[in-house]
């Protein structure tokens, strides 16, 4: 058992900086998943979707240089 | 939700060096190296572009980029919506909104195999980065990945790999206090 309050202190802000930690990284792994990740089963409307038009002819592979 | 780890599960495409080297040529291998050749030269991906045009830093990075993507990518057909198509889609998406441009790539080889019920390719949500720098970051390291992995072999597997990878860069420069890789601030 700490003795002291300052050991008291000191396992308060250990303690505060790794829930820190642990949170920044998780919010950044979040934001990253967000930016970029897999196309799986909960994207398979849009897939569907997108594959449907190219099937139908709706939409072609692009052959222009610049975006209109 | 939780998917479950395919990291060892064979693709329909696999034809490493390691497969052909060993043994004499008969008909059969030289027929797999035929067929092999031809599916190295058939698409891999298809990439489509859903932009309903918000004024926004990734929507004029992606116009101003987008021929020299283009110019990389020649093996794999681009699909580009229309502002119309785009709308009309995001409406029946409507929690997408505002993260466009969007850049789906659906993996063929992945779709031949199973569908879309599993692993099919990936996507960028272009429209989330705020900066004309993020989002040419993101778009540079998105072109990388699709030249450097056409030929993967597992797909799902690298692309994991590199989000923990990217995962973990994060955390240590928390811990280094560093700032550089924050991603859409």
């Amino acid at each position: 058992m700490p003795e002291r309050w300052s050991d008291y202190a000191a396992i308060f802000m250990s303690a505060l900086a790794l829930g820190y930690l642990v949170y920044e990284i998780d919010r950044r792994r979040r934001k990253l998943h967000d930016v970029f990740d897999v196309l799986d089963a909960d994207d398979a409307n849009i897939t569907a979707r997108l594959e449907d038009m190219v099937a139908s002819g709706e939409l072609h592979p692009y052959t222009g240089a610049t975006l209109a | 939700m939780p998917r479950a780890p395919r990291g060892s599960r064979p693709r329909a495409e696999a034809g490493t060096p390691r497969e052909a080297a060993g043994g004499h040529p008969t008909e059969a291998s030289a027929r797999a190296l035929d067929v092999r050749r031809t599916e190295v030269a058939a698409p891999r991906f298809r990439i489509f572009v859903v932009d309903s045009g918000w004024n926004s830093a990734a929507h004029r990075v992606l116009q101003e980029n987008f021929g020299l993507i283009r110019d990389l990518q020649k093996d794999d057909p681009i699909y580009v919506l229309s502002r119309e198509q785009s709308i009309e889609f995001i409406r029946h998406h409507q929690e997408r909104i505002g993260r466009e441009p969007l850049i789906a790539v659906h993996d063929l080889a992945a779709m031949s195999e199973s569908g879309t019920t599993d692993f099919h390719g990936f996507r960028l949500h272009l429209g989330l980065l705020r900066t004309p720098q993020q989002a040419l970051l993101a778009l540079q390291n998105f072109t990388r990945f699709l030249s450097t992995h056409r030929q993967s072999t597992d797909l799902e597997a690298e692309i994991r790999t590199d989000l923990r990878r990217e995962g973990l860069a994060g955390a240590i420069e928390i811990i280094l206090h560093h700032e550089a890789r924050e991603i859409g601030e």
